[in-house]
């Protein structure tokens, strides 16, 4: 049952990524682009948490009293788990750029239409 | 335990962090970016060679302190050789790259300094901190530390087109970030997959559990890893299809910034490219793949910058193109063509540079990049035109600059390995380089100056002559005596193949 959870963890990841990539390639409105391109990275980022997931493991902390070779048995990895915080905090500094700029740009056009503003 | 190989990058950091705080204060700004400025290059130069343990958390079998009370299962085993922390990794080749990019840095920054009326903190700030991300790139050995560094990169670049504010930046620079918004987590999710694989994102790891058999080098997932790391390389440096965006993104920078930004991409197109060659040069079909990108990007970069009137997106093509130079003596896979290959790259980054901030003098004294407008320049300021010239020769190969020798190399190293087709290929796209540079040479220099064309009363700044002066003498130095740079990146490619 526990690897269904991670089974459908790893669909939800795809279906993210695939209906991202939808958006941001397909639609018109900047402001959903930049929810797809959102929605790709929490994909990713879900692939990873999913990777680090270890059924019936424990949290990564070494608890006093916990012996060397329990934890060394039964602890999930945390790797993924540090490289989804990195990738979210990264994540977040695109985001709000790409938001920053959307809001220059609808000064200037007065519209968030991607074919109005992005096409030559 | 060599301090200065992390110094290369945390002082550039440190430097950008700081000259945002002090980016109202003109002087401070322009002192403390002159210095760090200097610093760049000079590092690299003191340090010594070796691996960086960040934490110092050095493998198990070299730390028995640690390993004591640790269970046999992760002394007894593999993980005992693995490296537990971000390891940097500096050889003769990282120091020619970091040198000559931190050197690019510190010439571009010296020129925006003395040709932008009120230095800016910020502008500086972001060519710090690319540099500094770019840095990081050549010298991981972690390929996630390396990802966090392409998007510190990638945002750095953005911010450099931002800060240019030139006509249509901001649509260049939403267009640059959306496309790097699918790229990079393709990139991640490949990181993924081979974390998934190996559990390790220890690239020196990763391809020892691949060489050994802890993991199944035919295993399909490998495959996938290696296509989406090959994606985000291809934005990274802009191979096709991100070859039309790249050249945007120089031609909307300053000249100086684009300078600086080719010079990125040249340097991330080299990290990561080393990477994909260490990691899965075993499959089949990689060197192919580098070889038909690598040759598109050559075709379309090229032909493209032909039918260009504006100067900016000509060279921008330019640069496209040559970067196809590279990945041609990188997918040839032989000692010969990998250290070509590495050459080209040092040479493009010094070369393109020189074009941009030579160029750039046009933009300076005109404020027009369309060369249809433009002529009768060769009248204002001969010396410049000479050296602007001169830089057009060293990009299309002409002797003795330095790019005839590395393609000349790039030639017999595909002749040596049975593929005559693409040294012909290479010539031939040489001679249309040379011809493209020598319309726009002429179009600016040589016909009659345009009756509506104005001109701006005032002199080329002296740092923007020196620096288009030390390119132009690095460019014959590496033309005269190659060997000072091919010696050292011919270790690097021994070890590639």
């Amino acid at each position: 049952m526990i690897i269904d959870v991670q089974l459908a963890s790893f669909f939800t990841a795809a279906a993210l990524i695939a209906l991202g990539l939808f958006a941001a390639l397909f639609l018109d409105n900047l402001i959903k682009k930049v929810i797809g391109l959102a929605f790709i990275g929490d994909g990713v980022n879900l692939f990873l948490v999913t990777l680090g997931f270890k059924p019936g493991g424990i949290v990564y902390i070494f608890l006093p009293g916990m012996s060397a070779d329990t934890f060394a048995q039964s602890a999930s990895y945390p790797l993924p788990y540090a490289m989804v915080l990195t990738s979210i905090v990264i994540g977040a500094s695109t985001l709000a750029v790409m938001l920053g700029i959307i809001i220059m740009l609808y000064k200037k056009h007065g519209t968030i239409s991607s074919k109005k503003i992005l096409d030559d | 335990m060599n301090p200065l190989i992390p110094i290369m990058v945390i002082l550039p950091i440190t430097c950008a962090l700081l000259l945002n705080l002090i980016h109202t204060k003109e002087r401070s700004v322009k002192i403390l970016a002159i210095i760090v400025g200097i610093a760049l290059p000079v590092i690299p130069l003191l340090a010594n060679y070796g691996i960086h343990y960040f934490g110092g958390y050095s493998p198990l079998i070299d730390n028995p302190q640690m390993a004591q009370g640790l269970p046999d299962m992760i002394t007894q085993s593999a993980l005992n050789l693995f490296h537990p922390a971000i390891t940097y990794s500096f050889t003769s080749a990282q120091k020619i790259f970091v040198f000559i990019l931190g050197l690019i840095a510190f010439l571009a920054i010296f020129t925006s300094l003395s040709e932008i009326k009120k230095a800016s903190g910020v502008y500086a700030f972001l060519m710090f901190m690319g540099t500094a991300a770019v840095t990081a790139i050549l010298l991981s050995d972690d390929i996630f530390n390396l990802y966090v560094f392409f998007e510190i990169a990638a945002l750095s670049q953005v911010g450099i087109i931002l800060a240019s504010r030139t006509e249509k930046s901001y649509e260049t620079a939403l267009k640059y970030l959306f496309l790097g918004s699918i790229a990079a987590p393709m990139l991640l999710l490949g990181i993924g997959f081979l974390l998934g694989l190996t559990g390790n994102v220890n690239i020196t790891d990763i391809i020892y559990s691949i060489n050994t058999g802890l993991v199944d080098p035919q295993n399909p997932v490998l495959l996938l890893a290696c296509g989406l790391i090959f994606f985000g390389w291809l934005y990274g440096s802009g191979l096709p299809p991100f070859h039309s965006i790249k050249s945007a993104v120089y031609s909307k920078a300053l000249p100086h910034g684009a300078a600086l930004l080719q010079a990125f991409s040249v340097f991330t197109f080299v990290g990561l490219g080393i990477i994909i060659l260490r990691i899965f040069s075993f499959l089949p079909f990689t060197q192919v793949a580098i070889i038909v990108v690598s040759l598109l990007a050559m075709v379309l970069g090229i032909t493209m910058a032909l039918m260009q009137s504006d100067f900016k997106r000509m060279i921008g093509y330019l640069a496209v193109g040559e970067l196809g130079y590279i990945g041609i003596g990188l997918g040839l896979g032989t000692a010969l063509g990998i250290t070509a290959g590495l050459f080209q790259a040092v040479n493009e980054a010094i070369i393109t540079a020189f074009i941009f901030i030579g160029f750039g003098t046009i933009l300076y004294k005109t404020g027009i990049t369309d060369t249809n407008k433009l002529g009768g320049l060769m009248v204002e300021n001969p010396k410049v035109a000479l050296l602007v010239m001169l830089s057009g020769f060293a990009m299309a190969g002409v002797p003795p600059f330095n790019a005839f020798q590395s393609k000349l190399q790039l030639v017999q190293a595909s002749i040596t390995a049975g593929l005559p087709e693409l040294g012909i290929i290479m010539v031939l796209l040489s001679i249309v380089t040379f011809m493209t540079f020598m319309k726009a040479f002429y179009t600016i220099y040589l016909r009659p100056k345009p009756s509506e064309l104005e001109i701006k009363n005032k002199e080329i700044p002296w740092a923007t002559i020196i620096s288009l002066v030390v390119l132009l003498l690095i460019c014959l130095i590496l033309g005269l005596f190659p060997h000072i740079v091919t010696g050292q990146l011919e270790q690097l490619a021994q070890g590639l193949i």
